[in-house]
């Protein structure tokens, strides 16, 4: 696609020239255009996404902001 | 209310007038001909007795002395306070009893389902299953969604009638949340049991002291939010599919005037869900050809058609206050409704037209109306009999058919799943986008602008000016059930309205996520999705450790149902200030609403507020988030440093 450009003002460089949009105008239509988890199609990939995407549930292994040795 | 403006929109306003030349009493009349109560406005009546009932209001155009307000009391003795707040608890009951009878109700059909005994239906979403199972700690191994979903909708019902303990949901809540739940001894027990202990504590001569009774409110209202409106949601969603971006239609031009118009309104899903599928069998789509219609149009009023909007795309007719408007287009052939929110007016409107009120659930009958119950475990030919009555009906449509050619576009179905997903694709999706975004000041906080229409206040008007100018100053806004629809239908919802009405910063976050400025989450059971997204905020990081630390804000604006306040409560009781507009129920007693407007800060991190102005409304809310951004300390742009190797020693 061709990219379409335009100009903004930034702070102490007067305008700049940054990517314009990217989408392609139109309604969507039938109720499956938005769906995603149709992406996932095997319950251990489902699984694996519950455990990285939900991770604020259902992971130990990141850093938010409840790092507690002990449970509440 | 005869001088002032019913509504800002132009399609209500058309069929007001049009009322008006049929002769059909509607609500808007009804508002003009019915004053509200002042003494019950205000929470002074106490009906509880065949003593009373006892009305205890405060004086009017003065400031109240001490002694008139010893003599507030009750033939009994209860003062002023007592009053009041056993009026607020009373609400709150009402309201977690009817989204706890949702959610028991959608456990119900679930397990039907889940046992094979409920052939309509099927386990659409395996994800949210398991997504459930892991929460409950349900085993997974390689059992069959059914025996999985047996043991979710088994250990789910157990929560309406736990006696003990705490609700499982609660555990999702941040671990501040739940130990401010714990220190104030409000973490609910059972669903149920806190609806019926708020109903003993406000029988005559029980509890008589306003600071136990509004910690009960808390408790029972926690029991909505975090219990029965959160296992309606998540139940619902295994069901019938969580909600990802879908695009349709809003307000009453979705009508066709060479269809069959069938409207689904109330708030269970189930028949509307089974409607959906078999308006598109051959032999119904015949039937209606038959009777001279070009087909059958579907659309939804009221959380019904949220549920539908969010899950399938069908089209909305309008909000709660449309309802009555969409039969004076004359062109309904049958108004199918399920529980709460449906007017008995609707009846007498009806039998102005041709159209068939038809009630569905055996816990809402309307005098007038024709029953046909709905049968979850025969739900197909349940759902055939109502298509082939309205399709019948067609060819009594009379003269009087005028549609209003107004309706604007929308995309809906943002669950919080969704939201995190459209943050970070399925490789990682996360909240840390919209964390870094109100860190960095583009997003300035977050609102949920939630609630009804009130015939007392002029319709859509509150909703849509408040939110307008709430994204003007980058608030990023989440709505759920008639609040959603108002904003919808001003074109609120699309993504292009972020660089038209959106503040520079939260317009240039939703042009790079492609997202509207203003979130539709679903109907009023899913304010439990609000409760899930902020704390994913929460546990993302960088914003504090509990909700009540986000930069967020509730608000109600146009609120009338006793479910509005439970809803207020879970929210408040969850850490969040709320604001609610229309009017105030306990100002009768000016030390309830001190406790509820400003101790329980202390107490809880959230508080209520009330303002009937939009433009105030808004403002108190910004004031709030900025007040979270200064605690936070990103109140300010701070300077980017660039750390050498001495200073990172130093952070060691």
């Amino acid at each position: 696609m061709e990219y379409e450009f335009e100009k903004k003002p930034a702070p102490g460089r007067g305008e700049v020239k940054v990517l314009g949009k990217t989408y392609e105008e139109g309604l969507p239509e039938g109720e499956e255009m938005g769906k995603w988890r149709q992406k996932l199609p095997s319950r251990a990939e489902k699984l694996k996404y519950l455990r990285n995407g939900e991770r604020y549930w259902f992971s130990k292994e990141w850093f938010g902001s409840e790092r507690r040795r002990t449970p509440a | 209310m005869a001088d002032k403006v019913k509504s800002i929109d132009q399609a209500t306003i058309e069929m007001i007038e049009k009322a008006a030349e049929d002769g059909a009493s509607i609500v808007f009349e009804r508002a003009v001909t019915t004053r509200p109560c002042p003494i019950g406005d205000e929470g002074s009546c106490c009906s509880i007795c065949a003593m009373g009932p006892c009305r205890v209001p405060l004086p009017k155009g003065k400031e109240e002395t001490e002694e008139e307000h010893r003599k507030r009391k009750g033939v009994c003795g209860a003062t002023a306070e007592t009053i009041a707040a056993r009026n607020f608890v009373r609400m709150c009951a009402a309201g977690t009893a009817s989204h706890g009878d949702h959610g028991r109700e959608v456990a119900k059909v679930f397990l039907e389902v889940a046992r094979g005994e409920a052939p309509g239906f099927e386990i659409k979403d395996e994800q949210k299953l398991l997504q459930l199972a892991l929460d409950m700690g349900i085993e997974i191994g390689d059992r069959s969604n059914s025996e999985i979903a047996v043991d979710l909708g088994e250990t789910l019902s157990k929560e309406f009638g736990k006696q003990e303990g705490e609700l499982l949901f609660l555990k999702r809540a941040p671990i501040k949340r739940q130990e401010i739940w714990q220190q104030m001894d409000v973490a609910p027990r059972g669903i149920d049991r806190e609806v019926s202990e708020a109903l003993h504590r406000t029988h005559m001569g029980t509890d008589q002291d306003y600071h136990s009774l509004l910690r009960h409110a808390v408790r029972v209202s926690l029991a909505d939010g975090w219990g029965g409106s959160m296992i309606a949601t998540e139940l619902q969603d295994i069901l019938f599919g969580t909600p990802s971006p879908v695009a349709s239609e809003i307000n009453l031009g979705v009508l066709k005037e060479d269809e069959v118009n069938i409207i689904i309104h109330g708030h269970e899903p189930y028949l509307a869900e089974i409607l959906a599928v078999v308006a598109q069998e051959p032999d119904i789509q015949k039937y209606a050809l038959s009777k001279g219609a070009k087909g059958i149009n579907l659309a939804g009023m009221c959380c019904t058609a949220n549920e539908v909007l969010m899950r399938h795309g069908v089209p909305i007719a309008g909000n709660f206050l449309q309802q009555e408007l969409a039969i004076v287009t004359g062109a309904v052939e049958a108004m199918v409704v399920d529980v709460q929110c449906i007017m008995q007016g609707m009846a007498e409107v009806a039998s102005c037209y041709h159209t068939k009120v038809i009630t569905t659930d055996p816990r809402a009958h309307i005098e007038g109306a024709t029953h046909m119950e709905f049968d979850s475990r025969n739900a197909a030919e349940s759902a055939r009999k109502v298509l082939r009555a309205a399709i019948d009906n067609f060819p009594n449509r009379g003269k009087k058919v005028r549609i209003p050619q107004y309706k604007n576009n929308l995309i809906a179905g943002f669950s919080h799943e969704t939201i995190n997903y459209l943050l970070g694709g399925t490789f990682r999706s996360s909240y840390k986008p919209l964390n870094d975004n109100i860190i960095n000041g583009r997003i300035r906080g977050v609102a949920g602008v939630v609630g009804c229409n009130n015939a007392r206040i002029a319709h859509d008007d509150i909703h849509v000016t408040l939110v307008k100018e709430l994204i003007k100053n980058d608030v990023l806004v989440l709505q759920t059930g008639c609040a959603a629809m108002a904003c919808a239908k001003v074109g609120l919802m699309t993504p292009e309205a972020a660089s038209q009405y959106a503040g520079e910063g939260l317009a240039s976050v939703c042009e790079a996520v492609g997202i509207p400025p203003v979130l539709h989450m679903g109907a009023c059971v899913d304010n439990s999705r609000i409760l899930m997204a902020a704390t994913a905020m929460v546990k993302d990081g960088g914003l504090g450790d509990d909700i009540s630390d986000l930069p967020v804000a509730g608000a109600a604006p146009e609120w009338m149902s006793e479910k509005a306040i439970a809803i207020g409560q879970y929210c408040v009781g969850s850490g969040l200030y709320t604001v609610f507009g229309v009017e105030w129920p306990t100002i009768g007693s000016k030390a309830v609403t001190r406790y509820l407007f400003k101790e329980m800060e202390e107490m809880y991190g959230g508080m209520w507020d009330f303002e009937p102005d939009p433009i105030k409304m808004a403002k108190l809310m910004i004031d709030h988030i900025d007040k979270k951004r200064k605690a936070l300390g990103i109140d300010k742009a701070r300077e980017r440093v660039l750390f050498d190797m001495a200073m990172r020693r130093e952070l060691i």
